[in-house]
């Protein structure tokens, strides 16, 4: 196979097999699920993009289910799956032939059909139970089944000179214990003829289950390799790429002093709530604290739960002096509290895109400009002035409707409002997802300005560059817990990088040995 | 060739420089005045339609008793559709309001002439059902997370159950004219009490929803309930708050309508929930478009009578208030769908 897509991808170039099980890995933003998502047609890459098949030049973008005709299959992320639905219905979905059929569905023979399916991929699940009842292993078998299924019926089409199976990460949200099963079902579907290229993070699931492993970096290929042949070091080194240098700016403190000078503005105690288990954090007013973490770490559920978003089970927060017992918290306390968050889902959860700028902006403050109960609108309009000046909101007009303007200024107005409550304590997830160049920088920018004026700040990201440019110290956490914790000159990418990689692959195989887990 | 990590990434790539700002700013001129045409869209016509019919007929159209008549009789369905505003503002629905007005006719009706209750102490506990009907419904709708079109349905089906019950399956007559002087015959400058009342209310939650922070509150729950709950906003509260005070003014609305006609006639209440959504509806495309609105309701529902009242006064039959009501409400939500579209 061979890909030249400009950009993302830079004459992505490797082979795969009959009967082979490829590892495709990398960093976030590497390339990777660009790539599929080119192969999927979901993605219309820039005009100029080639893609080649065994040879064979195919003209992009791909119309939605080309993928099918070219051999390809993908199962994703979020499986695909309509989760209310019976595992029968799922996969009678997918059959073309079921659904131009004009007869009668005879749900008998339709329920034994997929009942020896299931038992020909030696998946023992109840056919007639909705997807929702599966345990998440049971879902995953059943999305990948489909997935085998589609392509076992263009093989004996003949139609086809390839057969693929793409699994995007599909082990993240499963227990160790039963990652096995999906294995044994995917070298099941490898000895029925197909070919598997299997996209994780997790190197020792890689390892265990792919013959050869090829590392996408920046969106070239940066390396390729059998597993036998290659240790755990070469593999990390070719996914993080050689020391790269300073790259752009930097938004750390200066004085480089260690942070244990400076007060202390929060303290978490054994926080647990979803994948995130006993959690401790101190945070320091001045402080810029990174949290690096794969997809399904944990990492991406802090803020939420330090802010009282997401339930947790356990555990108390301490900010200025004020202690909340978490489980019980809710946003309404913690704004109270002066705790702010930025979310990553700007569309959904950070921004009123119907609601002007200033309204969005001065939402959590409109009740400090009031007298006899109205508001101030002229006072508060002149205070949006001064905001959108600060933060150098384009256009400088606080009545246009926010979800009209770009990305980079909806991410400002996001900020400036929730600085307008003076948080001790800011909680960031992927602040700049989005985000324009420019616009990143000024976010950088205000961050850091008031959090050397004694604001305490939590950053959860998965663009490790990002960390490195702004963070004060970096915490990394794998499986759940916070595993160890960068400072000083050992905050870079590559240190963040391999480090994330590291300790994400040993809590792996530290569970696997646990007896029973 | 290494691309750099910014092209890699197609979100991260820099958006038009900011020279696109100029002439985006004239864009956005030319928005404001499609912001003002689409503000006074329904004025505009209201006005367009009160000169023809004037026109066409001076002598029974352009009267005064006329006005007086339309501004008096649509009272009933004026604050209704301000009760049908409450949990519009929030994001909610409310399809049992109906029900509500006319179970607390029927309850003050049946208290006043079968107890021999005083009207007041009876209008007061009616009020009070009309409150405990907006309860049931934030409690089923929002405290147990349920489908506001389904439950309120559901709870409208109830509601009239009660109505036929409590009425025993017949008009109530003999309501205390007490009752029918403070809303329908005592008049300020020719134009019975209950309209003002109507006034009084819609300029209330006018000022709160526009001038007070709750108001911005509970618009932010209407429009993004996500992020007002990420906001600290308490977003179950206020739209609670929303389904007690729609039942609370469907209440008042219901002391309006025995006022108005003296009697209570358990069917008579049930054809009001609609002209009151269209009125809803299509207020939120004038004064402040996109938004549902108290002026714009007010409005809505005063155009809406004077175009009825108008098209039989030329001779139309009865038929053409649904017609007209009908339109309105599905012209109303394709207008404001492409309000938002455009933005």
């Amino acid at each position: 196979m061979r890909f030249g897509l400009f950009h993302a991808l830079d004459d992505v170039d490797f082979t795969v097999h009959p009967g082979e099980i490829v590892a495709l890995l990398g960093e976030n933003g590497c390339g990777k699920s660009t790539l599929v998502k080119v192969l999927a047609g979901v993605n219309v890459p820039e005009p100029g993009g080639t893609l080649r098949l065994s040879g064979e030049e195919i003209s992009l973008p791909l119309a939605p289910g080309q993928f099918r005709e070219l051999g390809l299959s993908f199962v994703h992320q979020d499986l695909g799956l309509a989760r209310t639905l019976t595992v029968v219905e799922n996969l009678m979905i997918a059959d073309a032939d079921a659904s131009s059929d004009r007869r009668m569905i005879s749900w008998r023979k339709e329920t034994a059909r997929v009942r020896t399916v299931l038992q020909g991929y030696g998946v023992d699940v109840d056919p007639l139970l909705p997807i929702n009842e599966l345990p998440p292993v049971g879902q995953a078998l059943v999305a990948i089944v489909r997935a085998a299924e589609d392509l076992r019926r263009y093989r004996e089409s003949g139609r086809v000179r390839q057969s693929i199976l793409f699994l995007d990460e599909p082990t993240v949200f499963l227990p160790e214990s039963e990652v096995e099963f999906l294995f044994e079902l995917v070298r099941t579907i490898v000895r029925d003829g197909a070919s598997v290229v299997f996209i994780s993070h997790d190197l020792d699931a890689v390892r265990r289950l792919c013959d050869r492993a090829v590392v996408l970096h920046d969106g070239v290929l940066a390396g390729e390799a059998r597993l036998d042949e290659v240790t755990d070091e070469q593999l990390i080194e070719m996914i993080v790429g050689k020391a790269t240098g300073l790259v752009g700016a930097t938004y750390r403190r200066e004085d480089g002093a260690s942070s244990a000078d400076l007060p202390v503005v929060a303290e978490v105690h054994g926080l647990s709530g979803g994948r995130v288990e006993e959690a401790d954090l101190v945070l320091h007013g001045g402080e810029i604290v990174g949290v690096a973490g794969l997809l399904g770490s944990g990492a991406e559920e802090l803020p939420y739960l330090c802010f009282g978003a997401h339930r947790s089970t356990a555990g108390t927060m301490t900010v200025d002096g004020r202690t909340l017992k978490l489980p019980r918290l809710t946003a309404g306390e913690a704004v109270q509290s002066r705790i702010a968050l930025v979310p990553a889902d700007r569309r959904r959860d950070g921004i009123a895109a119907s609601l002007s700028v200033g309204e969005n902006a001065t939402i959590l403050v409109n009740d400090k400009y009031t007298r006899m109960g109205g508001v101030q609108f002229k006072k508060l309009r002149r205070r949006m002035g001064e905001l959108l000046e600060k933060y150098d909101v384009r256009p400088r007009s606080s009545s246009a409707l926010l979800g009209r303007l770009s990305g980079g200024n909806q991410q400002k107005v996001v900020l400036a409002k929730w600085m307008e409550i003076e948080p001790h304590l800011l909680l960031l997830h992927e602040p700049t997802q989005g985000v324009d160049v420019a616009a990143r920088a000024s976010i950088y920018r205000h961050v850091r300005a008031a959090t050397d004026d004694g604001m305490a700040t939590l950053w959860v990201s998965s663009d490790f560059e990002e960390l490195a440019a702004v963070c004060d110290r970096v915490l990394v956490m794998a499986d759940g817990r916070l595993r160890t914790e960068l400072s000083g000159d050992e905050v870079t990418e590559d240190r963040i990088s391999t480090a994330v990689y590291q300790y994400s692959t040993n809590a792996a195989s530290v569970l696997a040995e646990v007896p029973g887990a | 060739m290494s691309s750099t990590k910014a092209a890699v990434t197609p979100a991260k790539t820099p958006t038009p420089s900011p020279k696109g700002s100029g002439p985006r700013m004239a864009q956005q001129d030319e928005r404001s005045f499609g912001i003002i045409a689409e503000r006074l869209a329904l004025p505009v016509v209201f006005v367009a339609i009160i000169v023809v019919f004037s026109v066409l007929r001076p002598e029974q159209f352009a009267s005064w008793s006329n006005v007086s008549n339309i501004l008096g009789s649509q009272a009933v369905l004026f604050v209704l559709a301000l009760a049908a505003l409450m949990p519009s503002i929030t994001g909610d629905f409310d399809l049992s309001l109906g029900g509500v007005m006319g179970l607390t006719a029927v309850v003050v009706g049946n208290l006043n002439t079968q107890s021999g209750m005083n009207i007041w102490l009876a209008a007061l506990i009616g009020v009070a059902v009309a409150l405990l009907a907006g309860i049931v419904n934030g409690f089923f709708v929002v405290t147990c997370d349920t489908n506001p079109l389904i439950t309120t349905l559901g709870m409208g089906t109830v509601l009239t159950g009660l109505i036929y019950y409590v009425a025993g399956s017949k008009t109530i007559v003999g309501i205390d004219p007490e009752l029918t002087r403070w809303t329908f015959t005592a008049k300020l400058f020719d134009v019975p009490f209950e309209f003002w009342y109507g006034v009084i209310l819609m300029m209330v939650i006018w000022w709160v929803t526009s001038y007070h922070p709750l108001g911005l509150r509970a618009l932010f729950v209407g429009q993004s309930r996500d992020v007002a709950r990420l906001s600290g906003i308490r977003v179950s509260r206020i739209r609670f708050g929303g389904y007690v005070l729609g039942g609370f003014i469907a209440g008042i609305a219901g002391l309006l309508f025995l006022g108005t006609t003296g009697s209570a006639d358990p069917t008579a209440s049930g054809p009001y929930l609609l002209p009151a959504y269209a009125a809803v509806f299509l207020g939120a495309t004038s004064i402040k478009p996109g938004r549902f609105n108290a002026l714009g309701t007010g409005l809505a529902v005063y155009f809406l009578a004077t175009g009825t009242t108008g098209l039989q006064i030329l001779g139309a039959q009865n038929y053409v208030q649904q017609l007209f009501y009908g339109a309105a409400l599905v012209l109303a939500v394709v207008l404001s769908r492409q309000i938002r579209r455009n933005r």
